[in-house]
This record gives C-alpha cells, structure tokens and sequence, in this order.
C-alpha cells in the first residue's frame, strides 16, 4: 500500500501542473489566438457577432476581445511595442494619427486587406495610411421633442438660443477624449473660426454659461435629458437613435446645417502583431459584415456596397454632409485648446 | 525513524519570512509603480532629467488654484463628515440600544451600491425635472421654477458627505466604545453638567477616533473622482487633471507630476493630522 506523504503530494502536483501546462501550449499551437479590442455593452456584442464570428470561421483561429479605451489600448502597445498584446486598435481619429505618426502601426493596402478597396481612399489618408475608418457617426444635435418643438437648425442657433435662455444645453465635458473635435473645433468652424482660431467658440460657450451642462460620458449626457436637467445638447445621431430604439422615442437629432462633426472610429494594427490582424481586419470591412454590424449599432459604415435598410437609411448623415475634421492640425494645437478650456471654462 | 527524519528537515522560518508575501506584493504593486511614476515625472521627452513640469505647476497661479481647491475641497468634506458623523456614532454607542444593528446597517448598506449607481441617484433626485423638483413645482406648487441644485458645488459635497461619511461613524463608534462610561458617570456624580463631561470627558477621549476617521475621509476625498465627474459643481481638482491628462492629451508625464503632487500633499496632511492628534495626548 502506498503512504500519501507531503513529498509526494508535491511531486503528483507538479507533475500534474506541468501536464496541464504542456496540455494547454498544445491546444494554443493548433489555435492561434489573436487579441482585437472593443468598447463595452452592444459595441461587444455586435463586435462578437459580426466580425469575431465570421473570422473565427474561416481562419480556424480563435479571437479574444479586450475592453477598454482607445488611451488605454495604445498605452498597453507602447509599453511593449515588440510583443504587443493586442493585434488590433480600435481608435479615435486623432489618437490613430498619433499612433501612426509615432511609427507604432503597419501599413494598410489592398494586397493586405482586400476590403480596403472599398473603403474611401479619404478613411484611410486620415490615418496617414496606417490604418482607416470602419464606421463613423457625425456629431450633431439632439434633443427632447416634448420641451424643444422647434429645434435649432444650425450650431449658430443652437448658441444664440442658450444664451438667450430658451434652452439648457448639455456638452460634452473636457474629460471627454472626443470634446476638442465635436465641439470646440466644430463650433469654432461654424462660427467662423479654424484650427488656428477657435476665439469664436469660447466666446459662445462664455454666451451660454449660465445654459450649460457638461456630459463626462454618453450615457450621463442620456441622464441629463431624459432627467429633464437638459433640453438639447451635442451628441451623436447613431447613439441618439440607439435610445430612440430602446423606447426613448421622445428623443430627435439635427444634423446642424454648418454639418456636425464627423467622428469617425478608426482601426490599426500595431508593429509586431499577430500577422493574422489582417485577416480579422478583411472581416471588419467586409459589406455583409458590416451591413450587420450597422443595422444594430445605428451607426454608418465605410464599405461602400453596404445597402442600409429602409429602417436605418434615413438615419445615416452621409460623411460627405458632415464636417471632416482636419485630425492632423487639430493633434498638433489640442493641447493648447485643452488647457484654454481648463483656465477659461472650469470643467 | 521516518519522523527522526521529518523532525530533521523541518522549517522553521523567522518571523519576517511570514512578512514576505505581504512585503513582495507591495513592492510590486506599489512601490515599484510609485517610483516608475515618480520618474516619469521628471523624465523629459528626449530622455533627460528635468523638473520643468513640477516648475510649471508650481509657478501656475492657475495649478496652484487647483492644488487649494483639491485640499479645501477634501477638507471641507472631511469637517462636515465629523458633524454629522460625531453625534450618529455618539447615538449609535449611547442611545440606539438594540436600534444599533439596523443603524449599523444603514450606514453600511449604500456602500454594497456602485458609487456609479449612487451618483446616478442623486441626477435622478435633483434634476430639474426630478423628484425633488416636481414634488415642489408640481405637487405642492410651493415654487413656479425648479431649483437649479444638480451641478452645484453644494449637491458634488453632498455627494462626497453621503459616500464618506460611514467611514467616520464607524471610526468614531468604535473609539467611543471603548471609553468607561464611569469616568463620564464619576464627573456628572462630581457635578460636571452635561455638556461639560462630553466637553472635557468624552470628546477628548474620542480624539483618536475623530483622526482615524478624519485621515480616511481626507484621503479618499483627496483622490475622488467619479463623483466629481458626473456631479461637477464647477470644481477643478488634480484627480480630474490627471484623468484629463491621461484621456485627453496624453502627456503622461505631465499626469505623473499631477499624481506626484497629489501625493506629497496627501501625505503632508496625514503628516500634519496625525501630529495634531498626538499632541491632544492620545
């Protein structure tokens, strides 16, 4: 009969261990496994769904999803530029540039990404070529038809009509990543201003002062109408109509006539990444897929055979209808723009 | 003869072996990110050392506003939390009797809620169109507009107030306690009134209980940050800085100095609060 001792115990045990090691760097060789990001909630699922699923299917491969934000994933691919651990980036327009300018993305091109070819040259210029636009969402006005029956129509209304008092208006905060361009750029466009000007749209926000709410997330700025702390404000049509969907049919969007914003989602992948990014990477801009992945997000896509359903067509503002950000210039004096805010603004 | 051997090979660490996990863990997971940030800090983009980012919040009459606002707010927050938490925990020792354990439950239970969900909450409560406002505007017409309370400097300290101030009931509560209620009986039966044995019995006997509480709330209340975000009142505070510097204009090192400097002054305070509670002699 054999004695159970402390000794052997251990010795079972890391026998056992090395066994399921061993067992486990088997499975990993027979599937590769690749590590794309995604925001949380539907973003997840549809993520899974649309463009996980199909990839996973036809390369045999396996593909994890990382939560997060576009800062974080970037910072985690800085910190580990040789062995980075995520194979793809979904990213802001302004942060993709950062990323590309920083030599830290590889090249997008057609013998790469077969989709890439149609997707508007213009997505992936934006991204200096190392990367481009997947969907995109222009950045308007939103707000409550029962206490706003006649909404502004263009971002100089929307300024006048605050300041005036009519309405209290919800923005978003400088806490959030996007303000600079949603709304500091496209105000100051709309109101005169440029890049190198944006004199107009501080004064329109010292107009409105006394009107104004600051949002630090979608859903506080959701909060703030649905609570009735805000009549209208700056948001994103595919988000707007998300809740319109989900029983907030109170709730409208403009696109202001100067057009909104275009904020846009961007995708890359980093130096060093799992060659099989790419891949991944034909899925996301694959037209079935996206079609799919546009019916539930509410949001535009960039392949341009997606046909829209008759549900979603009128919702989509084409990019040609909104403004493009000049990401590029814009990068080079937010900064700037940001500690202005902080000294004039508050929060 | 198998237990001579056991007995031979047996070990018998020293009383710090038992320390090193413990010790290990903390140098991984916080001195070593302290001192990575540290010298983030002072790290400049070409590789050099410098101390311009320290120099330019320091010399900021602007960041030196944030840096008041950031210790004013905590310490504002920390006093009003002593108010009330003061005489909740004095009931809860002295008078609840068997009320105590739901008292002790109700200070508890909204910290087993999200702080999201509780911030949440309060938008909920006092939004124009809220609660509170259609129970004055609508209800019992007692005004013609809503108040204008979310968004104000006074509901973003209420909220602090709401989350923190179970940490200074239960410090107090249980330096309360423990102090014989016959020294407090002894100088009534000696002729000290009422107030003047919770004057000079109980209040400085409890001292110790007041700066354990009040260190936690400092603190917390120092690095806050999702209250602040969502709640606003206009504040401007370095944990709001350094997100921003993290979120919106990635500089890092910049966010680093911010988080530095939260530091030094956080541990000024517990420096200076200990001290004061020492000096009461307890």
């Amino acid at each position: 009969m054999t004695m159970l001792t402390r000794r052997r115990l251990l010795q079972t045990g890391a026998g056992a261990g090395l066994m399921l090691a061993g067992a486990s760097r088997m499975a990993m060789g027979q599937a590769r496994t690749l590590n794309v990001t995604a925001y949380g909630g539907v973003w997840e699922t549809t993520i899974r769904s649309c463009f996980v699923a199909p990839f996973e299917a036809k390369t045999g491969a396996k593909a994890t999803v990382s939560l997060g934000s576009p800062a974080q994933w970037l910072a985690q691919v800085e910190a580990s530029p040789a062995k980075p651990p995520l194979d793809v980036l979904i990213m802001t327009p302004d942060l993709a540039i950062t990323a590309a300018q920083a030599d830290r993305m590889q090249d997008f091109t057609v013998e790469k990404i077969p989709n890439l070819a149609k997707i508007p040259r213009q997505f992936t210029d934006a991204c200096l070529g190392k990367g481009t636009y997947f969907d995109y969402g222009v950045a308007g006005i939103t707000y409550n038809k029962k206490t706003v029956p006649n909404p502004p129509k263009s971002f100089a209304e929307f300024v006048d009509r605050v300041a005036a008092g009519d309405f209290v208006a919800s923005v978003p905060s400088i806490t959030y990543a996007v303000t600079p361009i949603m709304l500091i750029w496209a105000m100051a466009q709309a109101l005169g201003g440029s890049v190198e000007n944006v004199d107009p749209f501080f004064d329109a926000m010292k107009k409105m002062k006394k009107n104004l709410l600051f949002w630090s997330g979608p859903n506080d700025f959701f909060n703030h109408l649905a609570s009735g702390e805000a009549d209208l404000g700056i948001y994103f049509d595919g988000r707007t109509w998300n809740h319109y969907d989900e029983g907030a049919t109170w709730i409208d969007f403009v696109n202001p006539k100067e057009g909104g914003a275009l904020a846009a989602v961007a995708i890359q992948i980093p130096k060093n990444a799992d060659p099989l990014a790419f891949a991944y990477l034909n899925e996301v801009l694959d037209a079935q897929n996206q079609t799919r992945f546009a019916e539930v997000m509410n949001y535009a896509v960039t392949n341009e055979d997606v046909v829209y359903s008759a549900k979603l067509k009128p919702r989509i503002t084409p990019w040609q209808q909104a403004a493009f950000p000049p990401y590029e210039k814009i990068a080079a004096v937010r900064n700037g723009w940001v500690d202005r805010w902080n000294r004039e603004i508050g929060r | 003869m198998a237990r001579a051997n056991a007995s031979r090979f047996r070990f018998n660490p020293p009383g710090w072996f038992l320390l090193l996990p413990a010790v290990l863990f903390l140098i991984a997971f916080f001195v070593l990110p302290l001192v990575d940030d540290g010298l983030r800090s002072i790290r400049a983009d070409d590789g050099s050392l410098t101390l311009a980012r320290y120099v330019a919040i320091l010399s900021d009459r602007f960041y030196l506003g944030v840096i008041v606002e950031t210790v004013a707010l905590s310490s504002a927050v920390t006093v009003i939390c002593v108010l009330i938490g003061y005489p909740v925990a004095y009931h809860l020792v002295r008078r609840a009797g068997c009320w105590s354990a739901l008292i002790v439950f109700l200070l508890i239970a909204p910290l087993l809620t999200s702080i999201i969900m509780r911030t949440f909450g309060w938008q909920v409560l006092f939004a124009r169109r809220g609660l509170i406002n259609t129970l004055l505007v609508q209800d019992l017409g007692l005004l013609e507009q809503p108040l204008r309370i979310l968004n104000t400097p006074g509901l973003a300290i209420a909220a602090l107030v709401h989350v923190l101030v179970p940490f200074m009931v239960l410090s107090i509560a249980a330096v309360l306690q423990g102090i014989d209620q016959r020294l407090e009986e002894g100088a009534q039966v000696l002729g000290a009134s009422r107030w003047r044995t919770f004057v000079e019995i109980t209040l400085p006997l409890s001292l110790d209980g007041i700066g354990t509480g009040a260190i936690l709330v400092f603190m917390i209340a120092n690095g806050s940050f999702v209250t602040l975000a969502l709640l606003g009142g206009g504040f401007q505070t370095l944990p709001l800085f350094i997100f921003q510097q993290f979120n919106t204009t990635r500089d890092f090192g910049m966010a680093s100095t911010m988080s530095t400097v939260l530091l030094v002054i956080a541990m000024a305070c517990l420096y200076l609060q200990l001290r004061l509670v020492r000096r009461q002699g307890i």
